[in-house]
């Protein structure tokens, strides 16, 4: 069983696309995990298998999991997923941003909420 | 591979099909959609070779269906229609499929009839609606055709039975290449289930696309300018848009295209605000319909 919801108006294969990625970078699901069979997705959310091998084969394509040829597939080690969970988090970071444009926080607030995180984690990487 | 070629079905004075033209490929799960009268029962009988066509054609794997004995064995149709089965119990349904079928799987079908709860020995005639369909809907399954037909399928079924029903369709998806159509006039049961879809109105197909190129094709948009823009200076900037509404000084449109470029183009104006929502499949519809000069309030 995959531990997320589908629930918005995005295509499906997006939707099952963007919970895997967040439990992957969220370390929910460990690396060389092994992620559940298409068809046993399919089942759990009433889905075409279809979209599921979509969803799967796009997560394979940016790196965030691998497959073993009739065993199934696995979550990618940490240093080859790392770019598209850098990705992943800089879309992510992108939405929140311009939720708070619109919220009207300012690029000044923005600033400091940057200094406050990235000094906490000691300095610049 | 069903094909539909410029099929038209004319009763009396109207044509039911009026000119449908449709390819279903192998392994699809097609959503055929429309209001009551719009034509889906009609093509649906003509695909299982019932009716015979007014003109054009009905291929399935390259091969007329009407009146086509051999092909009618790779095909399944569940309907409405359990009157001819009233007088028999659910053993005696099986055993007629059983003889029809050669494909029937005794096996499937015991599987399948364990996840239900219905009487053996009972005359189809004391079971509900809901019963029914599930005893058509076993029996269809476990004749193991590749092509299954459901006509408004999951309307007698409750939301269990409508869970064990599309798990009992992914395995013969995964397993052998089904190809499944549902007819519906209710968007929502189908939605997270079909590769394709195809809207039926008056005998036509207003369009037929992948569901997943139709989900985040259309998009709605918040905006509001300083100084006032046209429809017509966002259209020549290369917004396709289907509708729009004023609402103070908040526009509210509806657009076609890639998300991007409709972005980029608004922006070119400078808004003050800028939100893009995604819309429900059953929206983009509405919308789509109406772009193309249907009353969607009429579409039921």
């Amino acid at each position: 069983m995959l531990n997320i919801r589908l629930e918005g108006k995005l295509p499906i294969y997006e939707q099952l696309y963007n919970g895997i990625a967040r439990l992957i970078s969220s370390g929910e699901m460990k690396p060389d995990e092994r992620l559940p069979a298409v068809r046993e997705v399919a089942k759990q959310f009433g889905i075409n298998p279809n979209t599921v091998q979509k969803s799967y084969a796009q997560l394979e394509q940016a790196g965030l999991i691998y497959s073993i040829p009739a065993k199934g597939s696995y979550v990618s080690p940490e240093d080859s997923a790392a770019g598209a969970l850098k990705q992943e988090a800089l879309r992510r970071t992108e939405q929140e941003m311009e939720c708070a444009l619109r919220a009207g926080i300012s690029r000044a607030e923005i600033e400091a909420l940057t200094e406050k995180i990235w000094g906490r984690n000691g300095d610049d990487i | 591979m069903i094909e539909v070629k410029n099929a038209v079905m004319r009763f009396d004075d109207r044509n039911a099909l009026d000119g449908v033209t449709l390819t279903i490929p192998e392994g699809c799960a097609y959503g055929l959609l429309g209001s009551n009268g719009a034509g889906k029962s009609t093509l649906m009988r003509a695909l299982a070779g019932i009716y015979r066509l007014s003109s054009g054609e009905v291929l399935i794997d390259g091969q007329p269906v009407y009146d086509n004995a051999r092909l009618k064995e790779r095909v399944f149709f569940i309907n409405d229609e359990t009157v001819q089965f009233n007088g028999m119990t659910l053993t005696e349904m099986k055993q007629y499929y059983k003889s029809f079928y050669s494909s029937f799987s005794e096996e499937l079908w015991e599987k399948l009839y364990s996840t239900l709860k219905l009487p053996l020995k009972k005359r189809l005639s004391t079971f509900s609606k809901g019963m029914k369909r599930q005893a058509a809907v076993i029996c269809g399954i476990a004749c193991r055709t590749p092509y299954l037909f459901l006509d408004e399928a999951f309307d007698g079924l409750d939301p269990t039975m409508r869970i064990i029903v599309k798990q009992m369709l992914i395995d013969a998806m995964m397993d052998a290449k089904l190809t499944v159509i549902f007819s519906s006039h209710n968007l929502g049961e189908i939605d997270e289930f079909c590769d394709r879809v195809g809207l039926l109105h008056a005998g036509k197909v207003v369009f037929d696309r992948e569901l997943d190129s139709v989900k985040g094709s259309v998009f709605k948009i918040q905006t509001s300018f300083e100084q006032p823009v046209t429809k017509e200076q966002l259209e020549s900037d290369g917004v396709d848009i289907l509708h729009v509404e004023e609402n103070g000084s908040v526009l509210h449109i509806i657009a076609r295209g890639d998300r991007e470029k409709i972005r980029a183009a608004v922006e070119k104006h400078s808004p003050k605000l800028y939100d893009e929502i995604p819309l429900s499949l059953e929206e983009i519809f509405i919308y789509e319909m109406e772009g193309l000069g249907y009353d969607s309030s009429k579409l039921g």
